[in-house]
């Protein structure tokens, strides 16, 4: 079984954001860049799945030179290769121009068994890419899957819905994106990062995917960017408990008005 | 319980800092040019550095001025190839403080002048340096502390890496992953001051037989982003005196880094004797000193750390090897006092450990009776030189700033001798006085406040962490050990009033309530903000309080520290 996971790389959740001077995009330096959380739970289900039935799991992520660290760590967990997408033609791509770099990538190595994605990449939270390489790869997807069982040719996967949680069979192959819940990751183990740094990386530019600069020209941009405002400060109650209680009251009712 | 792995090198490096990089640096330069002149008999050998923090440079704070020494015979083009050590120091200055009013010094004293030094970032340091040694093909594994030395009798024979996946509980989770054993011929100990492994290997070798304990700092640090033209860039300031009272050793630094980042901290001696003292209230006291509050108030903090320093100097350092073992760098105690400098100390007996190691694999042999040539090489070196001039320095503020100024003016004149040598310092710890002693009686721990931060100019430690970038994951047994809590909530907080919640400068140690009764309390250990900087394990009366390892890739994120 062939399974591909797309692992993009993030900006750790610890790290303090600063936007860039044009307020369109946020500032690259002393940014802590991860694998994306949901991509981790991607690829240790293929991992899972390939020890289960055996196959191969190969890693394609989009990105600068950076991104090679984010395959490293795929690869360190147990991938058996990688595919970089990297091209200066990519910077300015939005979600379709991913997409489309993504499913052509996928084409060129022949192919899968299963695609598997995180159901959002940290940061842009756009949840867009594994919708539209599912169509641009003409596959059924299942999306948010917390479980994923393996038949003969299908798979049946849980997906998360609000409050619930539902069951749907699809054929394969197919794209499916992993939400929290999945699995838990395993850590690189120090033998598996050693191995890791004898595994090769494929790298592919636009050339070599099939793509011209028009098929990757934005169809959407990002306006302007701005941080959340500050979180007011705590403010803590004085006083024995009733006098607390009628206080914490009084502020609900008249200053936050939510009772 | 799946096998646990079992990794072979023949050196092995923990911790990669300035010393254990140095080391890894060097003894690849080495082999490779000793294959080259051996065409026909090739030595093989591989080296891995493994380092506790998610990535190089993420844990190594320093203030720093940088002599350059060390790192010209490491990497003589360090300049061309962008090594981050480009500010030249252009002016220093040094003065002593009293709470309202500064003295400038007419003279800088000899071991303070920085002519020819740089200020520089440890942690840009030692990310480049991890690139130089990622480019020798040298193995770094980040995330992976040493928990455990190895053994085989009395030799090493390697570390145990820590365990990962295990939950507060101590149960392993789905992802539990066995730490590894990496066996190697040679194991350098560079894990900085007051190292874990180095701790415990230290007494059970006995190579700390015949030297003095050693004495510890805190060295608190920020770094402020100011408008240019605030502090010139490369300008160096050191004060003495404000908010140090004179019994406690100690003194700040405020450092032009670049055009527009100013590096400003405070290190306080960890033998102080004042239980009450707080070292992080002290630094933000001195932030608001009329000399220094002009430089900061139109700025922005951006980071925070802290980390203990190793100040006893020579008479402090154990016997550096052992069998199939060398200390090198801070982890021994190689750190000038006087100076105020490790870096190139560390720098340059990394290297001197790799020029043995090499030596020792050749000959096929690891035993200590080999690896004293690294011994001798700091002995006839100028690390023993410069250490040896200053080996009473620390020992000679034991009765406080006054009478160890005459005494620091004879050591300068005859040598470090001074009027009694060797001066013993005392294990810094015992030097801290009960609350009865110091403050006679009716002061308890409820008589210390603290003046309220205003998050512009001062900061409380919580906010100070968060610019630490400090994060572990929760889940994980405490990484601090306290042998027995009882003593927290009871002799503790009666004669010392629990000094854990001032000493330490991450909001790790908190007395909380316990069960109804107001006046009782009991310890939380709030580990995930630790900054490993280890002043508990060394400041703690009761010396009850171990700090080991926490799962691998948790702690600080230093940036430009």
């Amino acid at each position: 079984m062939k399974i591909i996971v797309c692992v993009k790389q993030v900006p750790d959740t610890e790290t303090r954001i600063r936007i860039n001077p044009e307020g369109n995009g946020i500032v690259d330096q002393d940014v802590n860049w991860v694998v994306s959380p949901y991509d981790e739970f991607a690829i240790e289900e293929a991992l899972r799945i390939k020890e289960a039935k055996g196959g191969e799991v190969v890693l394609v992520s989009l990105g600068p030179d950076r991104a090679q660290t984010a395959l490293r760590n795929g690869l360190a967990m147990g991938a058996d290769s990688a595919v970089h997408l990297k091209d200066a033609a990519f910077d300015a791509a939005d979600t379709m121009g991913v997409a489309k770099a993504l499913a052509a990538a996928i084409k060129g190595i022949g192919g899968a068994d299963l695609v598997l994605t995180g159901q959002q990449g940290v940061g842009g939270d756009h949840s867009q890419v594994p919708g539209l390489l599912a169509g641009l790869l003409d596959l059924p997807q299942v999306t948010m899957a917390i479980k994923i069982e393996l038949g003969e040719g299908k798979a049946t996967v849980t997906r998360e819905i609000e409050g619930a949680s539902e069951v749907w069979e699809t054929a394969l192959p197919a794209v499916i994106s992993a939400q929290k819940g999945l699995n838990e990751p395993r850590y690189a183990s120090l033998k598996g990062i050693m191995a890791a740094k004898k595994k090769a990386i494929d790298v592919k530019d636009a050339a070599a995917l099939g793509l011209a600069a028009a098929d990757l020209a934005p169809l959407t941009t990002v306006a302007s960017l701005e941080l959340p405002p500050a979180r007011p400060a705590v403010r803590m109650i004085d006083g024995d408990p009733e006098t607390q209680a009628r206080e914490l009251l009084r502020l609900l009712h008249e200053e936050a008005k939510v009772i | 319980m799946a096998e646990r792995d079992v990794l072979e090198t023949d050196v092995l490096v923990v911790g990669g800092g300035p010393a254990g990089l140095a080391a890894a640096i060097r003894f690849k330069d080495l082999l490779d040019a000793h294959n080259a002149k051996n065409g026909g008999s090739k030595l093989e050998a591989s080296v891995m550095v493994v380092e506790k923090a998610a990535e190089f440079g993420a844990h190594n704070l320093s203030g720093a001025v940088l002599d350059p020494v060390s790192l010209q015979e490491l990497c003589p083009d360090f300049d061309a190839k962008n090594a981050p050590v480009s500010t030249r120091v252009t002016g220093d200055r040094v003065y002593f403080l009293t709470e309202n009013r500064s003295f400038r010094l007419p003279i800088v004293p000899p071991p303070l002048q920085n002519h020819g030094n740089r200020i520089i970032s440890l942690n840009q340091l030692v990310k480049w340096l991890a690139g130089e040694a990622e480019k020798r093909g040298i193995d770094l594994l980040a995330g992976f502390p040493g928990a455990e030395v190895l053994y085989e009798g009395d030799r090493v024979v390697g570390v145990r890496t820590g365990d990962k996946g295990i939950d507060k509980h101590g149960n392993k989770k789905g992802n539990f992953e066995a730490g590894v054993d990496v066996r190697a011929k040679i194991t350098i100990l560079a894990e900085g001051a007051r190292g874990s492994l180095t701790k415990s290997l230290v007494p059970r070798l006995g190579l700390d037989k015949g030297r003095h304990p050693q004495v510890y700092s805190i060295g608190i640090k920020e770094l402020w982003e100011v408008p240019k033209g605030t502090l010139p860039r490369g300008e160096v300031i050191h004060t003495a005196g404000f908010p140090l009272e004179e019994d406690t050793f100690g003194g700040g630094f405020i450092y032009g880094f670049t055009d527009t980042l100013v590096s400003i901290g405070l290190v306080v001696g960890l033998d102080y004797k004042d239980p009450l003292l707080d070292p992080h209230g002290l630094f933000q006291r001195m932030k608001q000193h009329p000399l220094v509050k002009p430089l900061l108030e139109k700025g922005t903090m951006v980071r925070y750390g802290a980390r203990t320093i190793g100040e006893g100097g020579w008479y402090s350092i154990p016997r550096p090897y052992a069998d199939g073992v060398m200390l090198i760098g801070e982890a021994a105690g190689y750190l000038n006092p006087a100076r105020l400098k490790g870096v190139h100390l560390a720098l340059k007996t990394g290297m001197q450990a790799a020029e043995t190691a090499l030596e020792a694999l050749i000959a096929d042999d690891t035993s200590a009776a080999k690896l004293k040539a690294f011994d001798d090489r700091v002995r006839s070196s100028y690390v023993k030189d410069e250490l040896w001039k200053t080996r009473n320095f620390h020992a000679a503020f034991k009765n406080g700033l006054w009478f160890a100024l005459p005494q620091l003016g004879l050591q300068e004149i005859t040598g470090g001798h001074g009027l009694e040598d060797p001066l013993e310092p005392s294990a810094g710890y015992a030097e801290m006085q009960t609350l009865a002693r110091y403050w006679g009686g009716g002061l308890g721990k409820d008589s210390f406040e603290r003046p309220k931060a205003d998050g512009k100019l001062t900061f409380d430690r919580l906010t100070d962490v968060y610019n630490s970038g400090t994060k572990h994951d929760e889940d994980q047994p405490a990484h601090l050990h306290v042998a027995d809590p009882n003593i927290c909530e009871t002799r503790c907080k009666e004669e010392f009033g629990n000094p854990c919640e001032r000493f330490c400068p991450a909001a790790v140690y908190e007395m909380v309530p316990k069960g109804d009764d107001p006046k009782q309390e009991r310890l939380q250990i709030n580990f995930s903000n630790c900054v490993h900087c280890k002043t508990c394990d060394v400041m703690d009366p009761y010396q009850i309080i171990t700090w080991v390892t926490p799962e691998g890739g948790g702690g600080p994120r230093y940036d430009d520290l």
